[in-house]
């Protein structure tokens, strides 16, 4: 029996060349597309579920609520640690000290001088060994507690090997973290898999951190309850049966006991489960994205929209040729064939198809993974073939089967067999048109949101890239340096060889350009008063050549100078407004207190420059000196091309930092990099459109087929009284421009709708305007009308005489 | 075999109602061979199709080898007619996706008969419809006169007590034409029933019973000698 279904679904298959083709090629992208997003979800939802006690491991996160907003830090105050083991002796505390752009110098032996130098932008955590009694790694050498002792680190196998050549010979040997703190590695662990959000690659002890504080420059601060960083990490296991809540209950008191209750911020903790750190998007994280849900889910539905655009073609397609097959089905139902049978038999074809077409999705898949860290913010290279995906996929096939194969093998089964066998059966008993009609408005409708939704991302994207930011971005060399007392010691000497060279127009010392992702905020007060504003204080800090190198406008007083930067101070318009000031002129002179410490003079007002990315909203910010942070050069050149005085400077920093790397990038390539996310976002729309699209015209094309087998005889009868091919290929378009403006309907209101929304996510946005509906619009219509085109014609230049004769 | 008393289908649209059979009642013996005869539009198709439990009737009696079957439901009427009914078409009605010997097989398969008893049993029928050098042939690539044969094979490579011919040389010529009906006698002369349709008198001569029917209801039986 199924040998005889397998032969003539195969000879079918064959017979119906173009149809298959079409079919096969449909559902092929659709699930090649739908794998793709498994394998994106699969991977996302896979973070740090592979330690033992997932499940009971909680990071203390820091909630801060004034009376005007609530914020959420991942960093805990330095003393809280020791404080929680106190309070909470049940439970397991594990505290980390996360250090960026650590520069590694490796030595075999602590007395040589080696030129053997790495930065890690990433990875160098200095933990206490009770974070590795809540996270799993492998130890190949070492065990935790080494971590016990100031000096020693553990470093990750592959880490080990690129700075020692094998991971066992870097066993004893010896780093220099940022020239200063000299560490002995003690211990090795497997490389910490990629689907982690706390990537450990190199681990000095906690108390290497502790003992040289003076490196990090927190000073006397480093014991107050009042100084957090989101470097200061600590997280949590539970007993087994212990309730997260009972301890957030806990620390609700734990807070009222350690915090300064007086001040308008109140201060409080509470556990946050481990699952939810790679989703959070109010908090960071250590690894190198944060993934939104509402994304993830997006995208999960545009995966299933996109199987059942292709199941739609399918049902189309086979049921217009079901009128073809009306004989068959007839001659095996005088047979003897049951309806259970013919049903069988399609589903079984269907099923094979559907078989053909997942062979060909695995391969697009395939060849479509490399290119996935273009559209997603995956970087890594995800595997094809794993259990999950393998499940993913048989379910997916055989749903899919059920979904495409189930309506035509409910119509072929129901042909009444006389009729059937005489060729009786045309189209209007093959479920009319109507659903057909429903469903490629619902196809259409789907394609056109994504275009409109396409369009609009480009054109968001298109303007932030373009748009004001405030300051000049262009030609501006970042060199990451460090800001050790060295470091800093010998910043006058290489500055004035920099500006020796021909290429160079001026230099800044700083701890951050204009724009970048870091923000410090403080408390501050207004014009000698002694109360606070009810809002932070954003602050950025550069030496007085900040303003000249990075192109700001003053609107008002002067930038200042070598001779008064400790004491002045440069404010933004958006601070002037929020403190009631209407011209640039009336804040000179005015004073303003950051933090604890004096009050300064306001010598200046800046043109409003972007902070942050245009997601955000201009915050109300202060520019002031403070050599102590700076570890930053930017070197403002007189042309956007680099070409031989990349060497020249590279040369110079040799010279006056021969033990430190250079690490150098361009501005406005590292003000691109913000918007990455949305890059890929609006990549991730134009792929998927396309998808969509081009199975939306497959369906068109199906559509028409069916609608050119059942228009034959009319088309016949209509040429036979003499209409014109220009009327017959009218006749069947007219038809699909109607359903696509039907599907226009439907697709613009929820496009609009949703685009919206994430406009909001940006404070400078476009408007969207008519012109994208009427671009999406009229961009379907063409491409609808390309497609029903050949059909349409075919159908109308074929000879009538062969198409009445079948009757 | 077949008795049929009052046998009453009507063809309703939606301002016109056809009676195609009209309170028909007759009889056919096991081992006969009737033709039904009479001029387009008067039910000789509709019978057909009820005597094949293709369709059912509106109303009165169809026993079949003594059993009731007016009123079976379809799984019912296909479970009855692949198991005693073979059918002979004027169009052939072969799949055309499948070969001869696959076309042959199809009612075996139908009925459950396992693959190596199935292909003894096809290679048999073939050999006596001399067709046997073509089985992997497809249809189309048949003359009209061996697609016939084919169909016969079919028809009777499940043994059934009946078979129902509709105007089985209508498409073929006559030296094609006689050779099929030279098939069905000799497939009655070993005992199978044959109700065969037809508009020609030298058909019907070959047959033992002729009953003639206009507008839904039988006029004359002439019997043949």
């Amino acid at each position: 029996m199924f040998k005889n279904y397998f032969t003539i679904a195969l000879r079918n298959i064959k017979r119906h060349r173009s149809h298959s083709v079409i079919n096969i090629a449909g559902l092929a992208i659709a699930l090649a597309a739908t794998i793709v997003i498994f394998l994106v979800l699969q991977h996302e939802y896979s973070y740090d579920t592979y330690h033992k006690n997932a499940d009971r491991i909680y990071q203390v996160i820091k909630k801060d609520v004034s009376p005007t907003e609530t914020g959420f830090q991942v960093g805990v105050p330095f003393p809280a640690t020791r404080a929680l083991r106190q309070d909470f002796p049940q439970v397991t505390f594990g505290e980390l000290y996360k250090s960026f752009g650590s520069q590694l110098t490796v030595m075999k032996d602590p007395n040589t001088i080696s030129s053997r130098r790495f930065i890690e932008e990433s990875g160098v955590f200095f933990a206490d060994p009770e974070i590795f009694s809540i996270f799993d790694v492998k130890w190949m050498a070492g065990s935790a507690a080494v971590l016990k002792e100031p000096g020693k680190l553990v470093l990750a196998k592959s880490i080990a090997e690129k700075y020692f050549g094998t991971w066992q010979s870097a066993m004893d040997g010896y780093l220099k973290i940022d020239n200063n703190i000299l560490v002995q590695v003690a211990g090795i662990i497997e490389d910490v898999p990629s689907n982690s959000d706390f990537p450990f690659a190199v681990i000095p002890s906690y108390k290497t951190f502790e003992s040289n504080q003076q490196y990090f420059n927190y000073g006397e601060q480093i014991n107050d309850w009042g100084l957090s960083t989101s470097d200061h990490q600590v997280y949590a296991l539970l007993p087994e049966n212990m309730k997260a809540a009972s301890i957030d209950a806990n620390l609700e008191t734990f807070s009222r006991k350690y915090y300064r209750m007086e001040s308008a911020t109140k201060t409080s903790h509470f556990l946050q489960p481990l699952k939810n750190i790679h989703f959070d998007t109010r908090l960071e994280n250590n690894g190198d994205h944060i993934s939104n849900k509402t994304s993830l889910n997006t995208l999960a539905l545009i995966g299933v929209l996109i199987v059942l655009m292709a199941c739609i073609n399918f049902i189309n397609l086979s049921t217009a040729l079901a009128a073809k097959r009306g004989k068959e089905v007839g001659i095996r139902k005088v047979m003897g064939s049951s309806k259970t049978q013919l049903r069988t038999q399609v589903l079984f074809e269907t099923g094979l198809i559907v078989l053909f077409a997942g062979m060909t999705a695995v391969l697009l898949a395939w060849l479509a993974l490399p290119y996935l860290r273009y559209i997603a913010d995956i970087q890594q290279q995800l595997t094809l073939i794993n259990t999950g995906s393998i499940l993913f996929l048989v379910i997916t096939l055989v749903v899919t089967t059920i979904l495409a194969g189930f309506y035509p093998s409910l119509i072929l089964s129901s042909f009444q067999p006389v009729e059937a066998i005489k060729n009786k059966i045309n189209n209007t008993r093959v479920g009319g048109l109507s659903l057909r009609r429903v469903l490629v408005v619902l196809q259409f409708a789907f394609s056109q949101l994504l275009i409109i939704a396409t369009i609009i991302a480009v054109g968001q994207m298109n303007f932030i890239r373009t748009a004001d930011i405030g300051f000049d971005k262009e030609a501006v060399l970042l060199l990451q340096g460090n800001n050790d007392s060295t470091s800093l010691a010998r910043q006058a000497a290489f500055k004035s060889d920099l500006l020796k060279l021909p290429a160079v127009k001026s230099v800044s010392f700083t701890m951050d350009p204009p724009s970048s992702l870091n923000s410090w905020t403080t408390n501050f007060a207004f014009n000698n008063n002694t109360e606070d504003l009810p809002f932070s204080l954003y602050l950025k800090t550069g030496d007085e050549h900040y303003a000249g190198t990075f192109g700001m406008n003053l609107l008002a007083g002067r930038f200042y100078t070598t001779a008064d930067s400790a004491r002045k101070v440069v404010i933004n318009e958006t601070l002037m407004q929020k403190v009631g000031i209407k011209e640039p002129s009336e804040a000179i002179g005015k004073t303003i207190r950051i933090g604890a410490g004096k009050f300064r003079e306001i010598v200046g007002v800046v043109r409003d420059f972007k902070n942050n990315s245009l997601r955000d909203g201009i915050q109300p910010t202060a520019i002031i000196s403070y050599p102590a942070f700076y570890s930053l050069t930017a070197i403002k050149l007189k042309s956007n091309n680099l070409g031989k005085s990349g060497e020249a400077i590279q040369q110079v920093w040799d010279k006056h930092y021969p033990e430190y790397a250079a690490e150098t990038r361009f501005l406005d390539e590292s003000i691109n990099e913000f918007y990455q996310q949305e890059e890929r976002l609006s990549r991730l729309y134009k792929v998927y459109a396309t998808l969509a699209i081009i199975i939306s015209c497959l369906g068109l094309y199906g559509l028409v087929s069916f609608m050119a087998v059942q228009k034959n005889k009319e088309v016949g009868i209509r040429k036979v009284l003499g209409a014109s091919v220009g009327s017959i290929v009218y006749l069947f378009s007219k038809e699909f421009t109607v359903l696509i403006l039907i599907a226009f309907a439907l697709a613009a209101p929820a496009g609009w709708y949703l685009m919206n929304n994430w406009l909001q996510n940006f404070t400078y946005r476009i408007d969207i305007g008519a012109w994208v509906f009427i671009l999406a619009v009229l961009a379907s219509v063409i491409i609808a009308w390309l497609t029903v085109g050949y059909k349409a014609i075919s159908a109308a230049t074929a000879n009538p005489v062969k198409s009445l004769k079948s009757e | 075999m077949i008795k049929i008393s009052n046998l009453e289908k009507i063809y309703r649209t939606e301002d016109v109602e056809t009676v195609a059979l009209n309170k028909l009642s007759f009889e056919v013996k096991d081992g006969e061979f009737v033709a039904v005869m009479g001029p387009s539009g008067c039910g000789k198709s509709t019978l057909l199709n009820i005597l094949g439990l293709l369709d059912d009737p509106d109303s009165g009696s169809f026993l079949f080898n003594g059993i009731e079957v007016a009123g079976f439901n379809e799984r019912k009427r296909a479970d009855l007619r692949k198991r005693n009914i073979g059918f002979v078409f004027q169009s052939f009605n072969l799949i055309d996706e499948l070969t001869v010997f696959e076309n042959v097989e199809l009612p075996l398969i139908y009925t459950g008969v396992k693959a190596a008893e199935r292909k003894k049993i096809v290679e048999d029928v073939l050999d006596k419809m001399v067709i046997m050098h073509r089985r992997n042939h497809y249809p189309q690539q048949l003359s009209g006169g061996q697609q016939q044969r084919v169909a016969v094979a079919r028809a009777v490579v499940n043994n059934p007590k009946l078979i129902l011919a509709d105007e089985p040389t209508g498409n073929l010529d006559s030296s094609n034409g006689n050779e099929v009906m030279q098939l069905l006698t000799d497939l009655n002369e070993q005992g199978t029933t044959i109700v065969m349709v037809t508009h020609s008198e030298h058909d019907a001569r070959y047959s033992h019973r002729i009953i003639r029917m206009l507008d839904g209801q039988t006029v004359m039986q002439d019997l043949m000698v």
